[in-house]
Parts: structure tokens; C-alpha cells; sequence
């Protein structure tokens, strides 16, 4: 349903005069998170190399099980150093109307997903990170997901509770016109019926 | 009067269709080939007593089904009953009902039954069907909810009584030929598809067929001149199939539209109508290859929350620029595309390309010797059309954003800036020695890119389209 009670305003705007995404703004996740990464990584070359060794132990076959296990090492060796650098430049960025991810290692990204669109907000936790005292803020919309991983439990529990909050307002009837500012939500009207 | 406050039944006839659907669920194709396969003396007495077991299964399931399956309208929701081992019991508020579709495909008009697609608010897709019912059950659903919310404009009325819908464009069979025999060649071998699927029952005995008929022809010797003829004969041929797969499925195309609603009918066997609400349309997409561009036509595609996606082929200028109206979007010659593309796309994509011929070249040269650097005929190409790409792609920021480029075939593609729900800004390691970047606005439905922008630019988009989006209040979805 198109609600339109009032004709729909569109004046321009400078857009250096816009609110802007600033670099320095950016909060990185813990530094925990990338021995959670690493953790997880360790975990699966311990069970290749457990697998590699029970099949040299069970045959005389040497050659073939040390080079798969060998590159599969080494696969795990450079996802660790990718996961390394991808921490390091993971951060997040809350703002009153928005929330936005950097990452990304050798193509550099910055998702912003704003409070209006968000459909869903929950808080994960796996077993590495609860070990850690971390969490996964996941941020989910009608169309991509956003996940923030490595944050404090606090802070993510936090964070969930701002967007959340700031998405449920949104839900309430639009208001008239076009509101070009950026003022925090308007307070709900007061009970009509006095409290006992 | 019709009492819906008591549940009602599906009409028996539902019992085929939801056998149907059964079928359909499991694969056309698979039945197909499996009844070939036994009518052709290949199976053996068992599997066919396989195949009358699951078809009685098949037949009691659709049974018990139809016998499980009530609807009825109770304290101001729209009840139904359904599930054979499980019963599921759905509710909706007869007030978040969005649209109510009456429509009547093949088997339906020979049974003078109808099919009734009830679509809600908060749903991406239809929340549920009625498979086969009466046209005065239909219709009496269908006034009755929206008695029950008489205040409520979400409850679409549809065909016939709905005096506020008008036709915004319907095809003669002339324009739908013109669309026929100028889209893309290769769309008609769809057609084909299912036959590939069954080639060794099908066409194994056609070709068996025409080696008796010709036994001695000699391809080889029939010489160079058979080339164009051979080209030709193709053209027709798929020029045929495009001409099927079009009147099969877009026969009496029309686009209707009320204050709140789009709907789209077609068919010509089975008629189809897909209903959706003008705020769940979040990307529209015209293309046009050069034949098409020199027959004034454009092919649509509405992208929708859900699965209520509208292809409009064949559209001239001014439908187009009626649906783009309706779908709050500017006309497509009126669109201010007036900003451009970074040139570096060019040496990048040639550079790319170069890497590539080359590791091709030679890996091929062991195999074809000299004959391999003809890999490098690629860059050529390659550079050709990038160069007319970036010549040509231009996109604009308005309160939508929209892009449109031309190599061979042209594009357009627009959104209005508040259906973004994502913002992606990326740079590559070539785009960041540059100072360039991409935008991606990420919708519901889909994505518009524009690549190879001067990053503080990219930037500038990000934070004009968030500021659109939270400042721009309309339905969005």
C-alpha cells in the first residue's frame, strides 16, 4: 500500500552536506576473534594430520596421504594468514540511522545496511566464540544478510538492542512528508487514559 | 448466498489437479521419459508393477488431500485446513489480504472451475491457493473479504467486476510475431530442452528413420555452398521455436492496473496471471538487441519481493514508459544519464584478457602449434567492446538510480533509491591504485552496480542513497 497523505517533498540536497561514512569511525572487532579463526583452522589441520597419520600407520602407503595432507596443510596455513589480515581490517560502524561492515582483504568492501530495511537481528554464539566471550551479530534484511562477527557478548547484545529498537520504530506509520534530518525518533505520544 | 462461514470443499475435479501438481513436484520430464520407457516394452513386469503402486499412492494421496483441504471465513480471518499426516491450520486477517487472483488456466476451462491465489502483506509470495473451485465460490470469497474489510484499499478486487483496473497495454497477435521474430535466436531452443532430456526415446528413432530414408548421403561432399543454406534453415528453425515459445506463453499479453496493483495475464493453453503490488516492485529492466532496437521494442522485467517477478516482451516506447510511470520510475528517455564510466575498465579488461590468450596460447601451441596465437584475436575483441562499453555506459543519481549501456544489446536498469537495502562500496587492488571504486545498491529483487567510479564519488552515492532511505518514508515493499 502506497501511504501518501501528504505530497512527497524532494529539494535538493548538497551532498557534501550529508552525513558521512567516516574512516575513523570505523570499530574494529576484538582481537580475540582471529585466535577464534585460528582455533578453528588448528582444529581442522589437527584432524588432517590425525587422519594422515592413522593411514600411515594402517598401511605402508607413505608418499601419497603426506602430500594430500601436506597441501591441505598448507591450504589451511594460507586461509589462516587471509583470516589474519581480514580480522585486522574487519570493523564496524554504528550510526544513528545505519549500520556498516568494512572488510574484505584483496577487494576492499564497506556494506551499509540502514535501521529501515532491517528485518531480523540475533546474536550467535559457537562454541569457539563462547570459549572466547565473543558473538556474531547477524543483521538480516529483505535482501542480503550482514554479519558482524567478533564482538563482545556485551557489545553485541548492545548493538542488537539499538538496531532492534531503532528498527522497531520504524515500523510505526510513516510520517507526513519528508523528513530531511537526522533527529533520533520522535518519543511515543502520551496515554490517553491517566495511570492509576 | 454461499455460507463460507462453514468450511468449504474444493471441488472434486481438484482431486486431478492436485495430482497434478503432485506430478509436477516430482518432475514432468522423469514421468515422461518412465512412461516412454515402459509403453517402448523396456521395463519388465515388475517396475510396471512398481509404477501402478506409486500411481495408486499418488491417487489416494491427491484424494486425501482434496478431503483435508477446507477453507472458510471465520470471525473476520480466512481460515485453512489442510495436510494429510499433518495438520496445518492457517489464519490470515482478512485486512492483510493484498490481492485476491481468480484465474482459470487450461484444465480449469474445460472444467469451468477456477483457481483462487490469495497473496498477503508479509509475505514474499502467495500465501496460499485454491486450487479448483466455482466461479461463484470464488467470487463469493472474494466479495465477502472485502465486505469484511470495507475500509481497507489492500484488498485488491479482480476480474471481471473491477471497475478501477484499467488496461495499461495488451498485445495483438501481430506485435506478439514482431516480439517473436525479433528476440534473441537462441530463447526458442528452451522448447527444446525437454526433448534433449529424452533424446535417446524421441529422437533416436527419427534419426534411425531418416538413415533408411537417405542411407548413402555424404555430408563431406556436398560442399561449401550448403553453409548459408544450412545457416539459413537454422534461422527459421529457431525463429519457429521463438515463435511458439512466445504465443504459448505470452498469447494476449496485457498489463492491468488498479491505484495499488500491477497484474499481468497470458497464455494461450494455460492462462496465467501474476498479481503484485506496485511497492513490491524494487528493479525494472529494459533490453533491446539491435533487431528489436530497429523494431522500436523493448523487452521488460519488473523484479518483485517474492516470486511474482513480470516479464513484458515486446513493449514500445510509450508502455514502457507507462510502466516505468507506474511503477514510480522515469520514463527511460527522460532519465538525466549523464554520468560516466572510468576509461581504466578498458585496460583492465585487455590486460585480463592479454593474461589469459597468452596461457591459452601456450598450452594451445603444444597441441596446434602456430595456429594457437589466433587465441590473441580475443583481446581484439575484447578491447572492441569494452572501449564501447565504457563509450556508452552512462548512469544517473536521482531520487533513483538508474544505468544504461550498449555493446550489442542495450540495457536500462532503475530503482528508486528507497528500495535499497544494502549499500556495498568495493575496491579492488587495480581500482584502489586509482582512486577508483564500485557502488552496489543492493534491493530486495536485485542489484544495480556501477563499476570503475571515482571513489569519493562511490561514497557520495552510499551516503545519498542512506540518506534517501531514511528519509524517504513511502512503502518500500
Amino acid at each position: 500500500m502506497i501511504v501518501m497523505s501528504e505530497p512527497f517533498r524532494n529539494e535538493p540536497i548538497a551532498v557534501g552536506d550529508l552525513p558521512q561514512l567516516r574512516a575513523d569511525s570505523f570499530v574494529s572487532v576484538d582481537p580475540r576473534f582471529v585466535w577464534g579463526q585460528f582455533a578453528g583452522l588448528a582444529g581442522i589441520a589437527a584432524v588432517v594430520v590425525g587422519v594422515v597419520a592413522l593411514i600411515v600407520w594402517r598401511s605402508d602407503a607413505l608418499f601419497w596421504p603426506v602430500l594430500v595432507g601436506g597441501i591441505i596443510v598448507a591450504v589451511l596455513v594460507a586461509i589462516s594468514i587471509a583470516a589474519f589480515l581480514e580480522a585486522r581490517r574487519l570493523a564496524y560502524q554504528l550510526r544513528e540511522h545505519d549500520l556498516s561492515l568494512r572488510g574484505g582483504v584483496i577487494r576492499h568492501r564497506v556494506e551499509t545496511i540502514p535501521f529501515s530495511r532491517i528485518q531480523h537481528v540475533s546474536v550467535g554464539r559457537g562454541v569457539i566464540e563462547r570459549s572466547l566471550g565473543l558473538a556474531t551479530l547477524q543483521v538480516s534484511s529483505a535482501g542480503p544478510d550482514i554479519a558482524v562477527p567478533g564482538l563482545p557478548v556485551a557489545d553485541a547484545e548492545r548493538i542488537k538492542e539499538v538496531v532492534a529498537a531503532r528498527a522497531g520504530v520504524d515500523d510505526e506509520p510513516p510520517v507526513d512528508g519528508a523528513v530531511n534530518d537526522w533527529a533520533p525518533p520522535p518519543s511515543p505520544p502520551p496515554s490517553a487514559e491517566p495511570s492509576p | 448466498m454461499i455460507d463460507l462461514s462453514q468450511p468449504q470443499r474444493q471441488s472434486p475435479l481438484a482431486i486431478v489437479f492436485l495430482g497434478l501438481r503432485a506430478v509436477r513436484s516430482l518432475g514432468v520430464v522423469q514421468f515422461v521419459v518412465l512412461a516412454l520407457f515402459v509403453v517402448r516394452g523396456a521395463a519388465d513386469g515388475r517396475l510396471l508393477v512398481v509404477g501402478v503402486v506409486a500411481a495408486s499412492g499418488l491417487a489416494a494421496m491427491s484424494v486425501l488431500s482434496w478431503w483435508r483441504y477446507t477453507f472458510q471465513l471465520a470471525d473476520g480471518e480466512l481460515v485453512v485446513t489442510s495436510g494429510v499426516l499433518r495438520v496445518d491450520r492457517l489464519s490470515v486477517d482478512v485486512g492483510r489480504i493484498q490481492s485476491i487472483a481468480i484465474e482459470q488456466e487450461l484444465l480449469h476451462r474445460l472444467t469451468d472451475l477456477v483457481k483462487v491465489v490469495i497473496d498477503t502483506a508479509g509475505s514474499s509470495q502467495a500465501e496460499f491457493t485454491i486450487d479448483a473451485i466455482s466461479r461463484r465460490v470464488a467470487e463469493a470469497l472474494r466479495q465477502q473479504a472485502t465486505t469484511l474489510a470495507p475500509d481497507s484499499p489492500r484488498v485488491a478486487p479482480i476480474e471481471p467486476a473491477r471497475p478501477a483496473e484499467r488496461v495499461v497495454f495488451q498485445h495483438t497477435p501481430g506485435r506478439l510475431a514482431i516480439a517473436a521474430l525479433t528476440a534473441s535466436p537462441w530463447a526458442g531452443l528452451a522448447l527444446l530442452v525437454p526433448l534433449l532430456a529424452i533424446d535417446q526415446v524421441v529422437l533416436e528413432p527419427i534419426t534411425d528413420q531418416l538413415s533408411e530414408w537417405a542411407p548413402d548421403a555424404d555430408v563431406g561432399g556436398l560442399g561449401w555452398w550448403l553453409v548459408p543454406v544450412v545457416g539459413v534453415a537454422i534461422a527459421v528453425f529457431v525463429s519457429l521455436l521463438n515463435l511458439g515459445r512466445i504465443f504459448l506463453a505470452d498469447w494476449g499479453l496485457a498489463l492491468r492496473t488498479d491505484s495499488t496493483t500491477l497484474r499481468r495475464t497470458s497464455g494461450l493453453l494455460s492462462r496465467t496471471s501474476t498479481t503484485s503490488t506496485v511497492a513490491r516492485v524494487q528493479v525494472l529492466v529494459s533490453r533491446r538487441n539491435p533487431l528489436q532496437r530497429w523494431a522500436g521494442l523493448h523487452d521488460l522485467h519488473l523484479s518483485n519481493v517474492g516470486q511474482g517477478d513480470m516479464r513484458l516482451v515486446g513493449c514500445r516506447d510509450d508502455e514502457l514508459a507507462a510502466t516505468a510511470t507506474i511503477a514510480g520510475l522515469t520514463p527511460v528517455e527522460d532519465l538525466p544519464l549523464d554520468r560516466r564510466v572510468h576509461p581504466a575498465e578498458i585496460w583492465l579488461s585487455v590486460r585480463n584478457t592479454t593474461l589469459i590468450a597468452a596461457a591459452a596460447a601456450a598450452a594451445g601451441s603444444l597441441l596446434i602449434g602456430w595456429w594457437a596465437l589466433f587465441a590473441f584475436a580475443l583481446v581484439a575483441v575484447v578491447w572492441w567492446a569494452t572501449r564501447r562499453h565504457v563509450r556508452t555506459h552512462r548512469w544517473s543519481l536521482g531520487s533513483e538510480v538508474a544505468t544504461s549501456r550498449l555493446v550489442i544489446s542495450s540495457s536500462t536498469q532503475q530503482a528508486l533509491i528507497r528500495k535499497a537495502n544494502v549499500v556495498r562500496v568495493t575496491q579492488s587492488i587495480f581500482e584502489r591504485r586509482r582512486g577508483l571504486g564500485r557502488v552496489e545498491v543492493v534491493t530486495a529483487a536485485g542489484t544495480i552496480a556501477i563499476g570503475m567510479i571515482p571513489i569519493d564519488e562511490a561514497r557520495a552515492v552510499r551516503d545519498v542513497i542512506v540518506h534517501g532511505v531514511e528519509t524517504d518514508r513511502r512503502a518500500w515493499m
